[in-house]
C-alpha cells in the first residue's frame, strides 16, 4: 500500500511549488494511473515516492515504511522506472541486470531463471551481451523494465513506462501489472496515453499544477462529469485553464 | 540538373552566418577524449560549481594561458640571448605548431566537424554541406588558433632579445597566424576523406581511445623530453634543427605540404619591407588555395561522411544464455557490485580511460624513464670523471645503509617522500571525480536500495589501485636497488601509503560532498577551467593532510625539539589517525550526504 499524507515539494526556497499538499492512498492489489499534462508534478511525485526527492513537508509510506526515515527498507520494497531509460549505458545488458540483482540482494537461485525468463518475454535474449548504449530507445526502456521487474518487490512505480515500447512489450507490461496487482501488490504508473489508462487502471488520479484534481474509477469520473465522452475529453476538460478545479488549484 | 545540384551545395553567406551563430551558441559535442576543443555551453551549472561560476573558470584558464605564454616568451628571449636568430626561433615555433597540430589536431577537427550530437539534425535542414562545414570550420579555427597562439611568444621573445622594430613583431605574428590557419586547413583537407572512407573513424569509441591514448603518450613524451631539452643548449639545438628542417630536402617538402607558409618565413622575418610584404602575400595566397581545395573536398564528401557516421559504431555481442548467463549474473556483495560497475564504466568511456586509467598507468613509466635517462647521464658524466658506475651505486648504498630511526637522514628521506606525495596531489582528482563520473546515473542509483558506504569504498579502491599501487611497486624496487635497510624502508613505504591514502580519502570525500553531476558528455568533467582548478585543488588537499606529519618530521630533523625516534613515530601516528578519521568521515557523513542528494 502507498500512503501519501499532505505531501508538498517546493523548489527555489518555496518560490516554485511542484506538488502542493497532496494526500492519496493506493491500496494493495490496485493499479493506479496518474494522469496529468506536462509539468503537472507527476514525475516529482513519483520521484518522492522512490526516495530520489525528499518532500518539503508531509509523509510518504510504502507498506507502512516511511520513505524519509527508513529509505533503504522502503526502496527494497519498491522498484522504480523513471521517465528516461538512458542509465548505465556502458554496461552490457546482463551486467546491468546483475548489478540490479546485487543491489536488491536477489538470490542466485531466483535471479538466473528470472533474467532468462524476462529476456525471453521481452525479446532481449540476443542483446544481453551488448552495451546498453547500442540499444534503441525502446530496447533501453525494455531493459529498465526488466531491471525493475527482476527483484519483484511489492510496489511498482513506473513513470511513463509504455513510452517507446513496441506493442508486444507494452502488452506484456500491462499483463505483468495486472498479475502483480492480482497477487495483492501495488502498481502506480503515470501516463500520457489515456487509452492505456482507461484499459488498465483500477483507479485514476488526475494531477495538474501540483494538486490532485480527481481520484476515482473511470466510471466515477464519467459519473462525476455526467459525460459519455472519452476519457481524453474528460481529461482535457478537467485540466483546462477554464476548469473550476484547475482554478481552485491556482 | 547536375549544375543546379552543385550550386545547391555551394556556400551561402546568409546561411553561413546563421549556422555559425547556432554552432557557437548551442551545439552539443560528443568529445569523448576530453581533449577536443568543444566548449561547455550545454553544461548545467549547479551547486559549488555553479557558485564558482564560468567567470572564475575563465580567469583560471586565462591565468594558466598567460603563465605558459610568459614562460615561452622568456624561453624565446633566452634563445635570442644565446645567439639564436628570430628566423630560427620562428622556425621552431612553426615546427612545434605543425607537430602539435598533426598529432592532436586531427582528433580536434573530427570532434568539431563530426562528433556533434546536432549533426543529424543539420542533415534535415535545407543548408548545403559547404555552408555547414565552413561554419563549423571557422568555429574550429577560432578555438584552435587561440591554442596555437601560445607557441608564438617563443618567436616574440627572440625579437625582444634582438631589439627588433615593431614592424618585425607584426610581421612575425601575421606569418604565424597564416601558418596556423594553413596547417589547420591542410589537416581538415585530410580529415574529410578519412571520415568518409575510414571504418575506424566510424567507431567513435575506438577512434577516441586511439587518439586519446596517443595524446596522453605524447604529453608524457613531451614531459620527459622537456626535462632534457631545457638543459644546456638543447633548446638552441632544437631551434637550429627546425631551421634546417625548413631549408630543403624531403622534410621541407613535407612541411611545405602541411604548412606552405612555413617555407616563406625567411623573407618575412629577415627580409626588408618589400620582401616581407611579398612573403606575407605569398602566405595569404597559399591559405586561399587551401581554402578553395577544402571547399571542393567538403562539397564532395563532408555530408557523405556525416551520413556514414549516423548510427555507426554499435558493436554486437554474443548470445548469452543458460549456464553462461547464470555464471555471468552470479551474486556479489554491494562493494564488489559497485567496484565492478565503476571499473567497467571507467575503462569503457574513452575520456575516463585516457584520463584516469591510461595516464595513471603511464605515470610510473614516466618516472622510470626519467630515472633511467638521468642515471645514464650520471653514469656517462661519472665515466668522464673516471668513476666506475658500480662505484657510484656502492657510494649511494653506503649512504642509504646509514638510514636508521635515530638519524635525521631518515626524517629527511620521509620529508622527500611527502614532497613526492604532494606532487602526486596533481592526480588526486581521480578520487575527487569519483562520484562526479556517474553524472545522471547517480540519480538512477538514488532510486535503488544502495549501500552508499560500499559505493564510496568502491570509488576509493579503483583510483587507489591505479595510481598508488604501481608507484608503490616502483618505490619498493628503488629502495631495494639502493640497499635501504628493511625497517627504515618499510617506514618510508608506510609514510608514502599514509600520504596517498589520506590524500585519496580527503579528495574522495570532498568530491562526494560537492559532486559535479550535471554534465552532458564525459569530457566536460576533465577539461576546461573547472577541471584545472580541481587539479590545483589537489595540491591544497595534499598540503592539508601532509602538514602535521611534515611538522613532526621537521621538529626532529630541523628544529631538534623532538628526539628522532619520537618525531618519526609521531609522523606515522598522525597519518594513521588521519586515515582513521577520514575513513570514518567518508563512509559515514559523506555517504549519508549522497543518500540525500537531489538534483
Amino acid at each position: 500500500m502507498i500512503r501519501i499524507d499532505h505531501v508538498s515539494k517546493s523548489y527555489d526556497g518555496g518560490a516554485t511549488n511542484a506538488v502542493r499538499d497532496l494526500t492519496l492512498e493506493i491500496q494493495s492489489g490496485e493499479i493506479f494511473g496518474l494522469l496529468g499534462p506536462n509539468g503537472a508534478g507527476k514525475s516529482t511525485l513519483l520521484n518522492m515516492l522512490a526516495g530520489v526527492l525528499a518532500p518539503s513537508s508531509g509523509v510518504i509510506e510504502l507498506d507502512g515504511v516511511n520513505v524519509a526515515t527508513d529509505p533503504l527498507a522502503a526502496k527494497r520494497n519498491l522498484c522504480y522506472v523513471s521517465d528516461s531509460p538512458d542509465h548505465l549505458l556502458r554496461l552490457k545488458g546482463h551486467e546491468f541486470l546483475r548489478f540490479i540483482a546485487d543491489v536488491y540482494e536477489v538470490p542466485d537461485a531466483v535471479r538466473g531463471p528470472r533474467i532468462a525468463e524476462l529476456a525471453r518475454e521481452y525479446g532481449m535474449e540476443g542483446e544481453l551481451d551488448n552495451q546498453i548504449q547500442s540499444y534503441s530507445h525502446g530496447m533501453r526502456q525494455k531493459m529498465m523494465i526488466m531491471g525493475a521487474l527482476l527483484p519483484d518487490p511489492a510496489v511498482w512505480i513506473l513513470d511513463e513506462p509504455m513510452t517507446g515500447l513496441d506493442p508486444k512489450a507494452s502488452w506484456l507490461l500491462k499483463q505483468s501489472m495486472r498479475r502483480h496487482a492480482d497477487a495483492g501488490k501495488t502498481v502506480l504508473f503515470s501516463t500520457h496515453v489515456l487509452d492505456v489508462a482507461e484499459k488498465v487502471v483500477d483507479r485514476v488520479g488526475v494531477i495538474a499544477h501540483g494538486e490532485l484534481l480527481f481520484v476515482g474509477t473511470v466510471d466515477e469520473m464519467r459519473e462525476h462529469f455526467k459525460s459519455n465522452g472519452s476519457l481524453e475529453e474528460m481529461f482535457l476538460e478537467l485540466t483546462s485553464d477554464e476548469s473550476p478545479l484547475a482554478a481552485e488549484a491556482e | 540538373m547536375a549544375r543546379a545540384a552543385a550550386a545547391s551545395q555551394g556556400l551561402s553567406w546568409r546561411q553561413f552566418r546563421v549556422m555559425l551563430r547556432v554552432i557557437r551558441k548551442g551545439e552539443q559535442h560528443l568529445d569523448s577524449t576530453g581533449m577536443g576543443l568543444g566548449d561547455d555551453v550545454a553544461e548545467k551549472r549547479k551547486g559549488l560549481w555553479g557558485r564558482l561560476g564560468a567567470g572564475a573558470r575563465k580567469v583560471a584558464m586565462g591565468f594558466l594561458f598567460l603563465l605558459l605564454a610568459a614562460m615561452f616568451f622568456m624561453m624565446g628571449y633566452m634563445l635570442g640571448e644565446a645567439g639564436v636568430t628570430p628566423y630560427l626561433a620562428f622556425s621552431l615555433c612553426v615546427v612545434c605548431l605543425v607537430g602539435l597540430t598533426v598529432l592532436t589536431g586531427l582528433y580536434q577537427a573530427v570532434n568539431i566537424l563530426y562528433f556533434v550530437r546536432d549533426l543529424g539534425y543539420y542533415l534535415t535542414l535545407p543548408v548545403s554541406a559547404t555552408t555547414v562545414m565552413w561554419a563549423k570550420l571557422v568555429h574550429f579555427l577560432g578555438m584552435s588558433l587561440l591554442g596555437d597562439l601560445i607557441i608564438l611568444p617563443i618567436g616574440l621573445g627572440s625579437l625582444l632579445a634582438a631589439g627588433a622594430a615593431p614592424g618585425a613583431w607584426v610581421a612575425m605574428a601575421l606569418a604565424f597566424v597564416l601558418s596556423a590557419v594553413a596547417v589547420n586547413l591542410a589537416l581538415v583537407i585530410v580529415c574529410v576523406p578519412i571520415m568518409r572512407f575510414s571504418r575506424l573513424a566510424h567507431d567513435k569509441d575506438r577512434f577516441s581511445r586511439l587518439f586519446g591514448g596517443l595524446i596522453v603518450v605524447l604529453a608524457l613524451v613531451i614531459g620527459v623530453g622537456s626535462q632534457f631539452a631545457l638543459q644546456g643548449d638543447g633548446l638552441a639545438s632544437l631551434a637550429s634543427g627546425s631551421g634546417q628542417l625548413l631549408s630543403g630536402g624531403v622534410p621541407a617538402v613535407v612541411m611545405g605540404i602541411l604548412c606552405p607558409p612555413s617555407l616563406l618565413g625567411r623573407p618575412v622575418i629577415e627580409g626588408d619591407l618589400p620582401a616581407a610584404l611579398g612573403g606575407l602575400l605569398g602566405m595569404l595566397a597559399c591559405v586561399a588555395v587551401y581554402a578553395v581545395v577544402l571547399s571542393a573536398v567538403a562539397r564532395r564528401w563532408y555530408f557523405e561522411g556525416v551520413q556514414a557516421l549516423q548510427g555507426a559504431g554499435g558493436k554486437r555481442g554474443r548470445r548469452v544464455e543458460g549456464a553462461e548467463l547464470a555464471q555471468a549474473t552470479r551474486t556479489r556483495g554491494a562493494f564488489a557490485a559497485n567496484l565492478s560497475r565503476d571499473w567497467k564504466t571507467m575503462v569503457r568511456v574513452p575520456v575516463f580511460f585516457n584520463q584516469f586509467v591510461l595516464s595513471s598507468l603511464l605515470m610510473p613509466l614516466y618516472f622510470v624513464v626519467i630515472m633511467v635517462v638521468s642515471g645514464m647521464v650520471g653514469v656517462s658524466q661519472a665515466s668522464d670523471a673516471g668513476i666506475e658506475p658500480m662505484a657510484l651505486l656502492e657510494m649511494a648504498r653506503s649512504l642509504t645503509a646509514l638510514l636508521a630511526f635515530d638519524s635525521p637522514a631518515l626524517a629527511w628521506c620521509a620529508v622527500g617522500v611527502l614532497v613526492f606525495g604532494l606532487f602526486l596531489g596533481f592526480s588526486a582528482y581521480s578520487f575527487t571525480m569519483g562520484v562526479s563520473r556517474d553524472g545522471e546515473d547517480f540519480f538512477f542509483m538514488r532510486g535503488l536500495p544502495m549501500n552508499w558506504s560500499a559505493y564510496l569504498a568502491a570509488k576509493f579502491v579503483a583510483p587507489f589501485a591505479l595510481s598508488t599501487v604501481p608507484m608503490l611497486v616502483l618505490i619498493v624496487v628503488a629502495l631495494v636497488v639502493l640497499g635501504v635497510p628493511a625497517a627504515p624502508g618499510a617506514y618510508l613505504v608506510g609514510i608514502y601509503l599514509g600520504a596517498t591514502v589520506t590524500l585519496g580519502l580527503l579528495s574522495l570525500g570532498l568530491g562526494a560532498l560537492f559532486p559535479r553531476l550535471a554534465w552532458d558528455n564525459e569530457a566536460q568533467l576533465v577539461k576546461g577551467g573547472g577541471a584545472t582548478l580541481m587539479v590545483f585543488a589537489g595540491l591544497l588537499v595534499g598540503v592539508a593532510v601532509m602538514a602535521l606529519p611534515a611538522l613532526a618530521l621537521l621538529a626532529g630533523a630541523l628544529w631538534e625539539v623532538l628526539a628522532m625516534p619520537v618525531a618519526l613515530g609521531l609522523a606515522l601516528a598522525v597519518f594513521v589517525a588521519e586515515c582513521a578519521v577520514l575513513a570514518w568521515w567518508v563512509l559515514g557523513p559523506c555517504a549519508r550526504s549522497l543518500s540525500r542528494r537531489e538534483r
